[in-house]
């Protein structure tokens, strides 16, 4: 029997996750950043349950517990690296060079394979507790196999001028595809790099229009030169966007899990549409909020400085209101911290996954009767190395 | 409508086994069951759910769908839509709210205090222990960029307002009378760089050494002392860690252990590492050997210069008196345990000294001194700091009148905090 595609159905809503972000968001800056292991796990289900391919949601079954485990087990091992390493590298960055960009850079390169090895860890982790109709997804372990690659390929890229870029991008995207199963089935990523390479077209042009702009401001008059310039930066904006909707079309058309094949359309019009769109609102809300939060900490000011004066003209209250305006201060910070992550929720990361979601498809999906439940993955350590190292990306 | 057609919906079921999304007939309470779940599968074979097994899954999006789980197999679940049907299971089940317990406790335990001892043996044991030894092999010229790195990040972070960093005092006659109290002082010895004394624009009574030479005292403690000798033993002590070299061990310990801090921390809300480093150096709690051994430098110093090094004792009293000896929190020359201990080793140096004392400044000098941040000469661009409700930097503009204020200056003002401040001269 043949069936036809499943549509993705998506029904993620703007208000529900804005309440769900900025509770969970509140509640991690109040109870110092513990909390965060719990916020992102709440975020995580909520974007999981959203996405419905035929109708199905996906399930994230990941627990805030096993983060924290996770996270514990990474400090141990981190705290001694971060210390000690970054000690001795402010050390050597003084002694020889007289600044400390020295030991950034030498403590960043030192740990970029670390990243590469967590985010691996992080994928294996999530994907071992993603579920659709009820099967496990899974990755097999080879981060430190990725680690390796990554490095090599971010070498390549760089000393290319980033004109290898797809090129990476494709080979990365299969260790960790080949490496993927949907129950007892291996996903495979076909197709060849160069396929990636008319995603790449608006970018290429527009660092090569720039390059030659670049140089003909120098060595001529025309102010012509300097436009052409300046129109680059919104083309290599539109060039990021298409890249991304259209190496995710090649990549998504080019997967096969048993036969069951994918085919997805994101439109580079609209991903870019609500990037612009989505971090201007999420930028005015914030100004928005910053001004509401700097009228009332005036207000309470006023009100704490008007309310004692006897206090103040006798001394010793006085640092109270010193103390409340840096209690203000302080809370009016992380407040705004709090709400940009939150705008950003609502107005960016939700909108894009609807727009990848709902223009994705499974085709042949009367194989997926055949596919059969994977045992459990353990991996107590979760994604510890992720968090412990903040490179668990947005979600 | 009926209660048979209430009691029988349609719903989607996983089994868990295989990836198959089966559209059963569910009926909620059977009669014959009116405890149960009764779902019959396509194929006709019939499951049995106990209605206190019902589990709902949390933080699901989609209003009006639940995903059902049984407390009893992890893997089965069962989508029912619709507004009616979810609202007359969430009335059947009893439990459906539920949490599972959590799993590995013990785990949990061993490996949340094996991240403690880690982090603690690291950042008191392990990074001190470094920093002390890297201390003596740090070149004079890397100490200095450590040092005017770290004094531009205090100075910002000082500042409230945020951008720019905390202004200078740099009034022509106060400056003239600082530097005649270093220049009478002469306790630079070798330095193998010079001795840079600063005054911050700051109500703290607190002043704080660098690496590289770097001296600050603040506003307030200036204001705070009653007569220059006071000023110049707490210079003297400061100078004393300078050449002892204990703030560079301190900035390297920071290095090592604000990462680390960080860690575990997660930098939820970016900068508070950066804070947290100034806060740090600027209430050093040096180790009591330290503070005795820089309470001693000042003691021959002050002796050398004909300055009674009992104006130490007296300089340290006076803040006891004024914060209590547990309450220094702020002033780290006020928060030693054994101040006491120290004021009475002021006091016998002092009589053990039995030096001629002469005044260190003049009258004159002395109350140029206390104007030094009274003509609002500002070091930085004074548009560069940007107005917030916080701020309360006077307007930096010479002749604008004192801000309007009670009459009165905190005597424990704030690390970071709003107060008034008035002209030094008119003190009493």
């Amino acid at each position: 029997m043949i069936l036809p595609p499943l549509k993705t159905e998506y029904v993620g809503d703007k208000g529900a996750l804005f309440w769900l972000a900025l509770k969970t968001g509140a509640l991690t800056v109040i109870t110092l950043g513990l909390y965060r292991f719990w916020m992102k796990t709440r975020l995580r289900r909520y974007y999981w349950s959203a996405i419905r391919p035929g109708g199905a949601p996906l399930e994230y079954t990941g627990t805030p517990w096993e983060k924290l485990l996770g996270f514990l087990t990474a400090v141990v091992v981190l705290a001694f690296y971060i210390g000690v390493v970054n000690l001795l590298l402010m050390f050597v960055s003084f002694s020889l060079f007289q600044g400390n960009f020295v030991a950034y850079a030498m403590s960043f390169v030192g740990v970029l394979p670390l990243i590469f090895f967590a985010q691996y860890r992080a994928r294996r982790y999530v994907l071992a507790r993603t579920r659709w109709r009820g099967i496990r997804f899974g990755l097999e372990p080879g981060a430190w196999g990725y680690a390796w690659r990554a490095a090599v390929h971010w070498l390549i890229t760089l000393a290319s001028l980033g004109i290898l870029w797809p090129r990476m991008a494709f080979a990365l995207e299969k260790y960790r595809v080949d490496r993927t199963f949907y129950g007892t089935v291996r996903l495979e990523q076909g197709g060849r790099w160069t396929m990636l390479l008319p995603a790449m077209k608006s970018l290429y042009s527009a660092a090569a229009i720039s390059a030659v702009a670049g140089v003909m401001i120098w060595s001529s008059d025309n102010p012509m030169w300097a436009l052409a310039f300046l129109l680059t930066g919104p083309w290599a904006l539109y060039g990021m966007a298409k890249w991304r909707a259209d190496s995710f079309r090649l990549l998504t058309g080019a997967k096969r899990m048993a036969g069951v094949q994918f085919q997805a359309q994101p439109r580079s019009g609209r991903v870019l549409g609500i990037y612009l769109g989505g971090y201007t609102l999420a930028y005015l809300c914030i100004v928005a909020a910053v001004v509401a939060v700097m009228f009332t900490l005036g207000m309470a000011l006023a009100a704490g400085l008007s309310m004692n004066p006897q206090a103040i003209l006798e001394g010793d209250f006085s640092s109270i209101p010193g103390w409340s305006a840096t209690f203000f201060f302080v809370m009016g910070y992380f407040a705004i911290f709090v709400l940009w992550g939150v705008f950003t929720h609502v107005f960016v990361t939700l909108p894009l996954a609807q727009h990848f979601a709902e223009e994705t498809e499974v085709l042949q999906p009367e194989l997926l009767a055949k596919i059969t439940q994977r045992a459990r993955d353990e991996f107590a350590e979760a994604e510890g190395f992720a968090d412990a190292l903040d490179v668990g990306a947005a979600l | 409508m009926s209660d048979q057609d209430q009691n029988r919906l349609f719903a989607y079921y996983a089994n868990g086994q295989d990836a198959r999304w089966q559209r059963v007939e569910v009926q909620l309470a059977p009669a014959v069951h009116p405890d149960r779940l009764r779902l019959t599968l396509p194929d006709g074979a019939v499951e049995e759910w106990p209605l206190y097994v019902l589990r709902r899954l949390p933080d699901q999006a989609g209003r009006a769908s639940i995903l059902l789980s049984r407390s009893d197999d992890p893997l089965s679940r069962l989508s029912i839509r619709g507004k009616g049907p979810v609202d007359h299971i969430k009335k059947l089940a009893p439990d459906l709210l539920k949490r599972p317990p959590v799993e590995n406790v013990g785990r949990m335990v061993k490996w949340g205090l094996g991240a403690i001892a880690s982090v603690a043996l690291i950042i008191f044991v392990l990074v001190p222990v470094m920093a002390d030894q890297l201390a003596e092999f740090l070149p004079p010229e890397g100490e200095k960029a450590l040092g005017d790195k770290t004094f531009e990040q205090i100075r910002v972070a000082l500042n409230q307002a945020g951008a720019a960093p905390l202004p200078l005092c740099t009034a022509p006659a106060g400056t003239a009378a600082l530097e005649e109290m270093r220049v009478r002082l002469n306790a630079e010895g070798d330095l193998p760089y010079p001795l840079q004394v600063h005054v911050l624009d700051h109500d703290l009574v607190n002043a704080f050494a660098l690496p590289g030479g770097h001296v600050a005292l603040f506003r307030g403690l200036i204001e705070a002392a009653e007569t220059p000798e006071e000023v110049a033993a707490v210079l003297a002590h400061e100078i004393g860690h300078v050449a002892h070299r204990d703030p560079t061990r301190d900035a390297l310990r920071s290095a090592g252990s604000i990462g680390v801090l960080g860690l575990l921390f997660g930098d939820f809300a970016g900068g508070t590492a950066v804070l947290f480093m100034a806060n740090q150096l600027i209430n050093a709690s040096y180790s009591q050997a330290a503070e005795a051994g820089a309470d001693e430098f000042a003691h021959e110093v002050l002796t050398d210069a004909e300055v009674s090094p009992g104006a130490l004792g007296t300089m340290f009293a006076r803040l006891r008196d004024k914060h209590g000896d547990a309450e220094g929190i702020i002033a780290h020359l006020a928060s030693h345990p054994t101040m006491a201990d120290r004021i009475e080793a002021a006091r016998v140096a002092a009589e053990a000294s039995g030096v001629e004392t002469r005044p260190i400044l003049s009258e004159a000098e002395w109350q140029e001194m206390r104007a030094i941040c009274g003509e609002r000469s500002y070091e930085a661009l004074p548009e560069e700091a940007p107005e917030t409700m916080a701020d309360a930097q006077p307007e930096p503009v010479p002749d604008t009148p004192p801000h309007e204020v009670p009459e009165d200056v905190p005597s424990t003002p704030p690390v970071v905090g709003v107060d008034g401040r008035e002209d030094a001269n008119t003190r009493p």
